[in-house]
């Protein structure tokens, strides 16, 4: 590698990993309540499921210009970045925490109330066990969509890996892309197999 | 996720041009890059070609950036694209930029002609070099007019900026080098379309736009000048694959109609058509081919 | 006053009565039969016993208290509950599922080590390789019987059993059977029993109420109910000849 890209490839990889690491810390910090709650309450279904479903379609860029304008979480910098990146997110995990508890055996959910499980006994000892995979499959494919998305985050000027991607484009350089878009592909393999390994010794038994 | 589609789109176009095959018949294929200037002369390029020639014209607008659009003309899948000496000469070419604008275009022709096999015809009458904007009320009040009077703030500024400002020896550094401006932090990189945004809402207080951006003429901004020519001349040209030109009679005469028929300020008013009032660029594109009386 | 009474029980779901002027009660020791073919409303009567499902009309007092009045949880703490699916945690091991109710209770570990000791021994599965066992590594009459070991688990003086040997091969239903008469013959417990088999009502029943359309047809004892008349009962019993 060129000796002046191999400067910053650890910084901006660096950078990278915490765009991912926040955005994801945010949207399952968000995500996961937010699915449980589904399972409590039917009326709010359309509505959560039809918010994170649309807040995926908007494009990164007028998402980016939509919130420069706004306090605390807008602006030029990395902030936006996870911001939309947590939004992005949002959608897999919403989606598969509900799906996972929704989809815990009937029976059991029944012996649980009927031996006087609480509410919160039945989740914590029960469902959460139960759908722990599934919740981790969406765990893990909102993360390596993340790494990917998060190129865009230069757009803004939210640093990562998407620099080099972004200067390689505008100075006409393929070197300097491919040094933004191979550690991010690294990134997005490690991350899928990783998780991968953690999600099979989630499996309930 | 754009730009991945750009680097999906840029292998799949390496591994497509080498089966295509030109074809006398074969209707001429029009380029643009993906920014709203070059859609807007792509479109005037075609519908012109189709008035006067009456031939298919296949547009392939929107490639996204120079490096795909180069790589397109250089390949055939395009055949004619509209382009900027400036950037010819420094992404392209990778020359050191230079302040004449004849000289540069003399430069870009014959080594586009040496090496390429792609002619660059008289310029459309543009120069969008960069500008530095600030906004209105700023300028007013301290007074500035130029890049020379902005080096004398001062508390300093922000800057915002595209990545291709921020990259290029003509850009930034050049910037630099001219007028020594006091920069508070390091510039903050973006997207080209957020950069008036960012400027609006205070997030950057100077950005590098381009001379002709429809939204110039609109906002309370101002352009400052660049006094002591930090900026070269990025004259657009139509460049053209020789073969090409060879095979289809009376395509340069009717090209060259369209050289010298724009301004800058004319270019501005257009792309505002499109940026501020949402017009589609072909419908722009036909009212000011009729205009034009072409 | 009786552990459990029925006292003009409906219940109205979307127009359609499931139970209707539905009153019985149960002792300590008794084991009451609730029979009756899908659909008659046998479950939901079940259900309204620890309190998963509150009547629309009438009342259900346990230990002379209203259903509504309980606190909910410890009311289902209170009573056994076993239902044809098991619903075994998949997750815990046998020994976990089978203290699950004691460990809710706030017992010491030794003390739900204890009693999951014995009622391992006592329902058949004492051998120390099937504590650490889980649900799926189990047959299926395993599996009830842990059901039932979870079940009894508190000592509820009260249980309650959804058709809990309907899935099973008839060899093993007789022996889970002759199983649940040795547990409930000489304790002072009282149970529960919905189940459609005619056969299983009048072998494990000191009394069978027959249930038809939400509605009680007969409440009798096994030798009494062989000699009812009413329809259902005679359709039922039509069912023995075959």
């Amino acid at each position: 590698m060129r000796p002046d890209l191999a400067n910053d490839v650890l910084r901006l990889t660096g950078e990278h990993l915490v765009l991912v690491a926040s955005s994801m810390a945010a949207a399952i910090l968000l995500g996961v309540p937010a699915g449980i709650l589904l399972t409590r309450r039917a009326g709010l279904r359309k509505w959560l499921l039809g918010f994170a479903n649309v807040a995926q379609t908007i494009p990164s860029l007028a998402l980016f210009g939509f919130l420069i304008p706004i306090p605390l979480i807008g602006g030029i910098g990395p902030r936006t970045v996870i911001v939309s990146l947590a939004l992005y997110a949002l959608l897999p995990i919403v989606r598969n925490t509900f799906v996972g508890i929704a989809g815990v055996d009937a029976a059991v959910c029944e012996s649980a109330v009927a031996m006087g499980m609480s509410d919160g006994q039945l989740l914590r000892q029960v469902q959460l066990p139960l759908a722990a995979q599934t919740i981790f499959a969406g765990i893990r494919i909102a993360t390596v969509t993340t790494i990917g998305t998060a190129t865009i985050g230069a757009a803004i000027g939210g640093g990562g890996l998407g620099v080099f991607i972004f200067r390689g484009i505008a100075s006409v350089d393929s070197a300097q892309i491919l040094a933004g878009a191979v550690p991010a592909a690294v990134l997005a393999l490690l991350a899928d197999g990783g998780f991968g390994w953690i999600e099979r010794r989630l499996s309930p038994a | 996720m754009d730009r991945t589609k750009t680097v999906a789109g840029l292998i799949a176009c390496l591994l497509l041009c080498g089966c295509s095959r030109p074809d006398a018949d074969r209707a001429i294929r029009v380029g643009s890059k993906n920014f709203t200037e070059q859609v807007l002369l792509g479109e005037i390029v075609a519908q012109h070609l189709e008035h006067k020639l009456h031939r298919t014209v296949e547009r392939r607008l929107n490639l996204g950036g120079t490096l795909l659009a180069h790589q397109a003309i250089l390949s055939g899948e395009i055949d004619l694209y509209p382009e900027y000496t400036g950037t010819a000469l420094t992404a392209i070419l990778k020359q050191p930029p230079a302040m004449d604008a004849t000289a540069v275009l003399a430069r870009v022709r014959s080594e586009y002609r040496r090496r390429f096999r792609v002619e660059w015809l008289d310029p459309l009458g543009i120069d969008n070099s960069f500008a530095m904007v600030v906004r209105g009320p700023e300028a007013r009040r301290r007074g500035l007019a130029s890049l020379s009077d902005a080096a004398r703030v001062a508390d300093g500024w922000t800057l915002g900026a595209g990545y291709e400002f921020e990259q290029r020896p003509d850009g930034l550094a050049a910037l630099e080098n001219t007028y020594h401006l006091r920069f508070v932090s390091t510039p903050r990189s973006m997207d080209l379309g957020l950069l008036y945004q960012a400027l609006e809402h205070g997030q950057v207080d100077m950005i590098a736009a381009n001379a002709t951006d429809g939204v110039l003429a609109k906002l309370d901004v101002k352009v400052l000048a660049d006094d002591r020519h930090a900026f070269p001349p990025y004259q657009v040209s139509i460049a053209v694959r020789e073969d090409t030109l060879r095979r289809i009679p009376g395509l340069r005469a009717v090209l060259l109609d369209l050289s010298g028929r724009f301004t800058n300020s004319k270019m501005q008013a257009l792309n505002y058509e499109v940026d501020g009032e949402h017009r589609p660029a072909a419908e722009v594109a036909a009212e000011f081919l009729k205009e034009q009386g072409m | 006053m009786p552990l459990v009474e029925f006292r003009d029980v409906g219940y109205r779901i979307a127009g359609r009565d499931i139970l209707a002027h539905v009153s019985f009660t149960l002792d300590a020791g008794d084991t009451l039969v609730l029979l009756g073919r899908s659909g008659s409303g046998k479950t939901t009567a079940l259900k309204m016993t620890n309190g998963m499902v509150f009547p629309t009309s009438g009342q259900v007092l346990v230990e002379g208290r209203a259903t509504t009045e309980w606190d909910p949880i410890r009311l289902k703490r209170r009573i056994g509950y076993v239902i044809q699916e098991v619903g075994l945690f998949p997750h815990f091991t046998v020994a976990e599922n089978i203290g699950l109710v004691p460990k809710l209770e706030g017992w010491s570990r030794p003390d739900v080590e204890r009693r999951v000791n014995e009622l391992l021994e006592e329902i058949g599965l004492g051998s120390p390789e099937f504590r650490t066992r889980y649900p799926r590594q189990l047959s299926g009459g395993q599996r009830q019987r842990v059901g039932v070991a979870r079940a009894l688990a508190a000592d509820p003086a009260l249980l309650l059993f959804d058709e809990p040997f309907g899935a099973l091969d008839p060899i093993t239903r007789r022996e889970l059977q002759q199983q649940f008469l040795a547990l409930t013959r000489d304790s002072h417990k009282a149970s529960l029993f919905v189940t459609h088999d005619v056969r299983e009502a009048l072998r494990l029943g000191t009394r069978v109420a027959l249930l038809a359309g939400g509605r009680l047809e007969t409440v009798a004892t096994p030798q009494e109910f062989r000699r009812a008349s009413t329809g259902q009962a005679r359709a039922f019993l039509a069912g023995l000849e075959d």
